[in-house]
């Protein structure tokens, strides 16, 4: 097919009216069935690459992605088009996916995009025996690398994959964020037959500005009173999930238009969320990096970070996003000399200790065990169990097979030792890449410049959009009209306990205050463990104005406390003054029927949940039987301590249990 | 050689070529013009026939298979993820005793192993008998795996019921070395790796099969499996079989092929055939495998020579070809005229199968005869 046929067919298929130069490059090279490694950067147009030869093309061509989100929004504009594509995902019914590997078995899908990990289901691999299959894609084909910014196991499995493919069979890896070393990597893991087209990196449209502040409060206080003066809308990145929580809390308060994102959200409120932003339903979405926002969002106005990425690298493809329309886009970065400290830890934490490596091998090595199994075996929480098992299939050490439509880890016979001079030397290089991001930070040339360079585009360009070459700086005075508003909000702003559930009658609950983040969690600290006597009236008053925010004026029979394991009466004392104050009975009758382990030595929920399982009891039934119950505690963590009790007090007949604390923990999952 | 995964499953496949046919086109390329498995599918469809005299029918089936390579591929990649292997019958991995005892005409060109795969090339005992084997049998079955564990020799069995399973469990129990060799494709052994999870992790046993890994279990697949387990092994021992079944036909094509076969001498009160078998040349052991003395007054008749005494099947073979004699036959008219013991549907699996054998289609019913032959039909015939 020659460029000007090709041209004929894009212009009555995708209604374009013709290739850039680099795009007919790719696609030549794809329709001779060669393999191709295509780094462009956002909005050049990457997918057309693979969408245009998958539509001349007599089979099913497959794209691996890890975006969702970028895979809906791909199908509905190719379906659109009137081209077959689907895609295939967990959050899409089981049922779903088997209609739609149905429709592929049967040649009915042109463009079919699946995640990576579906490679490891069994159902999936049997409907690609029947599937005639035309072209293999790899998008963000960065995730293939451990030294790129977001390097994902399942990509491992791609790689090999695609070794093992007939030699004739088009390949085409694209990314928008490849560094040359990740480039190397990539080419080098794919094998000798693939060609590199790198483009330039550039970005014209941004206005790139970094602000720096001394305090969490400034970026809050800045935020507040500019995010409306911003044209358009955009994104704000935070660096936890807890300060999604707070930063939406906060625009709420102020009644800017806003929404929070994260990975913790169910597929429906994140495809809510989707929805609303392509309709500018809010003047900004909250969100952690965990989301790539793989959104084909042309007018994404602004991009904020709160909170200094891990690298240059991350920076780059974060705000990438923005303004693929071409028009200026304005792209802020916060920072804080302390801020450093968050990526800092998840690098320095990264890797959990040798010695928990040792023990998951010890224990896959004396039985096949899969996850929740390896969990119990081994006291570890998910995370560092998902860390230490992907660095042992890479390192060979360990492999997933599958046992029954189940996922079993099983060791491999004659494997190396464990290698933890890798994890030191991948240590070094992202400690590295924060030092980069830092001098971003400091430099006084051109930001555009500094990241190209860093990329790996030299190309030479005019730099003239940021706050070095022209732009204005910006810098936060905070003024005493924005220090009251802040305070204010502080002192009114109490995170939830979500505990309902179909198993009890609870309600969900409130918390003062998250531990950690405040004066709460040390007062609470002193108490508990160094002898500081009884809780301080300052923490009763926060909880009783979290009680009264969250419950206003409704009605309670009892009060009820969760008996102690080891720190005395603390919680009890603490529950009759509280009581005292509503002016509700409080019941002794919450007891513990054998001794548990303080739940704060269990690392994960399996065993927490195990720990206090049927542990509960309450002696006197009838004076909860269609109650209403406040059941106070100190702190709370997984939860699991406060829903076993739920239960109990369900199963004895309580119509309504509503769980108060003082404090909520951040720990779980940060991002 | 992983590389090759995909291109090994698609040859070693390939719709009713046969062991024969596809060791003889590997030996071609392979061996006598020296390329690779990739190089060869490479080549043009002109190629194929001039340099290797491919036939249509057998190009129609190469271009088939080259189609499905992608997804094959897909299938590898599950495959050698989960840590099975492929070793194709190229590789100085493949099993040297299979080799020598299979040949050409028998040999799978790939085994789909998991497992330690240095037993395959250690000293061999299979150890074969009935799913209702008696206490007796499986006394001597233990025995005998006592034995070998004892000689460092591998014991290979065929995972069913019966002197199959004791014979791995006791190789486990004297902690010798196994082959397990499957009646079904290796990634549908899912519960046994979990029950052999500590053998095969330690490299005592190595999981085998020459099936399409996604094969379900099926009683051809069966009968198949057993020339496997006897070729894999250097010595055999039967412990008990009856007159006919898996047992039976796996001892008679060993002696066709000539292996020296070790059956346990019965006791007079034991009601199975290896007695037979010891008549038509089979060498007998006592109950702890040890030969009988050739003095010991066990055969009554000469034993009867394996060019005598040909093959059952092999006759059965020529009476059907004297049965169809031009005409074309149903199975169950070929039922009647060879008065076989057989259902229509074994026999009409069974001429499937054979090389000389074309199939009519008459009306719904799949009619016999010779190929090549101008046979008439049972149709034209009355009209």
């Amino acid at each position: 097919m020659t460029r000007q046929e090709a041209e004929i067919v894009l212009q009555k298929t995708f209604r374009l009216p013709k290739f850039y130069d680099e795009q007919w490059q790719a696609i030549e090279k794809i329709l001779r069935g060669e393999k191709v490694l295509l780094i462009e950067k956002t909005g050049f147009g990457k997918s057309l690459c693979f969408q245009f030869p998958a539509s001349v093309f007599d089979g099913t061509t497959v794209i691996f992605s890890p975006l969702i989100a970028l895979m809906r929004d791909q199908v509905k504009k190719l379906t659109s088009l009137g081209i077959s594509a689907k895609c295939i995902n967990s959050e899409q019914t089981p049922e779903q996916n088997s209609q739609i590997i149905n429709e592929a078995k049967q040649g009915k899908v042109k463009i079919l995009y699946i995640a990576p990990e579906r490679q490891e289901n069994n159902e999936w691999i049997e409907a690609t025996q029947q599937m005639n299959l035309s072209m293999v894609v790899i998008d963000e084909a960065h995730c293939i690398s451990v030294w790129g910014h977001d390097f994902r196991p399942a990509f491992k499995r791609i790689i090999n994959l695609v070794k093992l493919l007939p030699q004739a069979l088009p390949v085409l890896a694209t990314t928008a964020t490849a560094t040359k070393r990740v480039e190397q990597d990539i080419v080098q893991q794919i094998g000798k037959n693939i060609s590199t087209i790198r483009g330039n990196l550039m970005r014209e449209n941004f206005r790139l500005f970094v602000v720096k502040v001394n305090s969490e409060d400034e970026k809050l206080m800045w935020l507040g009173e500019n995010i409306p003066r911003l044209p358009g809308s955009g994104v704000l990145y935070t660096g936890t999930r807890v300060d999604t929580e707070i930063y939406s809390k906060w625009f709420e308060y102020l009644g800017i238009s806003s929404t929070g994102y994260n990975a913790g959200l169910d597929a429906e409120s994140r495809i809510a969320i989707e929805n609303g932003l392509m309709k500018n339903e809010w003047k900004c979405i909250i969100s952690t990096n965990a989301l790539g926002m793989g959104i084909d969002k042309p007018d994404i106005r602004f991009i904020i970070h709160t909170q200094i990425p891990q690298s240059p690298i991350h920076y780059y493809q974060e705000i990438g996003r923005a303004g693929r329309d071409g028009e200026p886009s304005t792209i802020i970065l916060f920072y804080n000399p302390e801020d450093k400290k968050l990526p800092e830890s998840f690098i320095e934490g990264g890797k959990p200790s040798v010695k928990k490596y040792e023990r998951v091998i010890a224990a896959i090595k004396t039985e096949l065990l899969g996850q929740q199994e390896l969990m119990k075996r081994t006291n570890l929480k998910q995370t560092p169990i998902r860390v230490i098992k992907a660095d042992l299939v890479e390192q060979g050490i360990i492999r997933e097979v599958m046992i029954g439509g189940y996922k079993k880890y099983e060791f491999i016979p004659n494997s190396p030792p464990l290698n933890t001079q890798a994890f030191e030397a991948l240590r070094e290089a992202k400690l590295k890449e924060l030092d980069s991001m830092i001098a971003y930070v400091a430099t006084t040339g051109s930001r555009m410049k500094f990241l190209c360079d860093y990329l790996g585009d030299t190309a030479d360009h005019a730099f003239t959009n940021c706050d070095n070459t022209g732009e204005k700086k910006i810098i936060v005075n905070s003024s005493p009209e924005w220090v009251q508003k802040l305070s204010a909000f502080r002192e009114s702003y109490f995170p939830k306990l979500e505990v309902e559930s179909s198993k009890s009658n609870m309600v969900n609950g409130v918390a003062a205050s998250y531990y950690g983040v405040s004066n709460v969690g040390a007062a609470i600290h002193r108490c508990k463990y160094e002898q500081g006597g009884d809780f301080p009236d300052f923490l009763l008053k926060l909880v009783l104005k979290a009680f009264r925010k969250r419950f206003g004026q409704e009605q309670f029979d009892l009060v009820v406390y969760v008996p102690p394991t080891s720190s005395g009466d603390l919680v009890k004392n603490f529950a009759v003054k509280f009581a005292a104050v509503l002016k509700i009975p409080v019941s002794h009758n919450l007891v513990k029927l054998r001794a548990t382990a303080a739940q704060k030595i269990f690392e994960n929920a399996p065993l927490k949940s195990e720990n206090v399982r049927n542990s509960f009891t309450y002696k006197e039934p009838v004076e909860i039987e269609g109650k209403s119950i406040l059941l106070i505690d100190d702190v709370f963590d997984s939860g699991a301590t406060i829903k076993e009790i739920g239960k109990v007090l369900t199963n004895f007949g309580a119509a309504r249990i509503a769980p108060v604390v003082i404090a909520k923990t951040v720990g779980g999952d940060i991002v | 050689m992983t590389n090759e995964a995909a291109y090994w499953i698609a040859l070693a496949h390939l719709p009713k070529w046969g062991h024969l046919k596809i060791n003889n086109l590997i030996i071609k390329f392979f061996h006598e013009n020296q390329i690779s498995i990739i190089d060869f599918f490479s080549l043009s469809e002109y190629d194929w026939r001039k340099t290797y005299l491919l036939d249509d029918k057998q190009v129609t089936d190469l271009k088939q298979a080259k189609a499905e390579l992608a997804s094959n591929a897909f299938l590898a990649e599950s495959f050698l993820s989960q840590g099975y292997e492929i070793i194709p019958i190229t590789s100085p991995e493949y099993s040297k005793t299979l080799k020598k005892n299979l040949k050409t005409a028998h040999a799978p060109a790939v085994l789909y192993v998991k497992g330690n795969k240095k037993i395959l090339n250690e000293q061999s005992i299979a150890i074969v008998g009935s799913r209702a084997a008696s206490e007796k049998s499986l006394a001597f079955t233990d025995n005998v795996a006592k034995k070998a564990s004892i000689d460092y020799k591998v014991v290979v069995s065929g995972f069913a019921k019966g002197v199959d399973k004791q014979a791995l469990d006791s190789a486990i129990k004297y902690k010798g070395q196994s082959v397990i060799v499957l009646p079904q494709g290796i990634m549908t052994f899912a519960s046994g790796f979990k029950t052999y999870y500590s053998q095969i992790i330690n490299g005592d046993v190595l999981v085998v099969s020459t099936f399409f890994p996604k094969a379900p279990w099926k009683t051809e697949l069966a009968m198949a499996r057993n020339p496997i387990i006897y070729g894999l092994a250097d010595e055999i021992y039967v412990a008990e079989s009856s007159e006919k079944g898996g047992t039976w036909s796996g001892v008679i094509d060993g002696l066709r092929k000539g292996r020296k076969i070790y059956v346990r001498k019965p006791e007079a009160a034991e009601k199975n055939a290896n007695n037979i078998l010891i008549e038509k040349g089979a060498v007998p052991v006592d109950f702890s495998g040890r030969e009988i003395a050739k003095a010991y007054p066990v055969l009554e008749s000469q034993p009867v020579s394996m060019v005598q005494e040909p093959d059952e099947s092999d006759s059965l073979d020529t009476k059907i070809r004297l049965a169809i004699d031009g005409r074309a036959l149903t199975a169950k008219e070929l039922l009647a005229k060879l008065a076989l013991d057989w259902t229509a549907q074994k026999l009409n699996n069974y001429l499937k199968k054979l090389d000389f054998i074309e199939i009519v289609k008459e009306k719904k019913t799949n009619q016999y005869k010779l190929k090549g032959s101008k046979a008439t039909t049972q149709s034209i015939l009355f009209t």
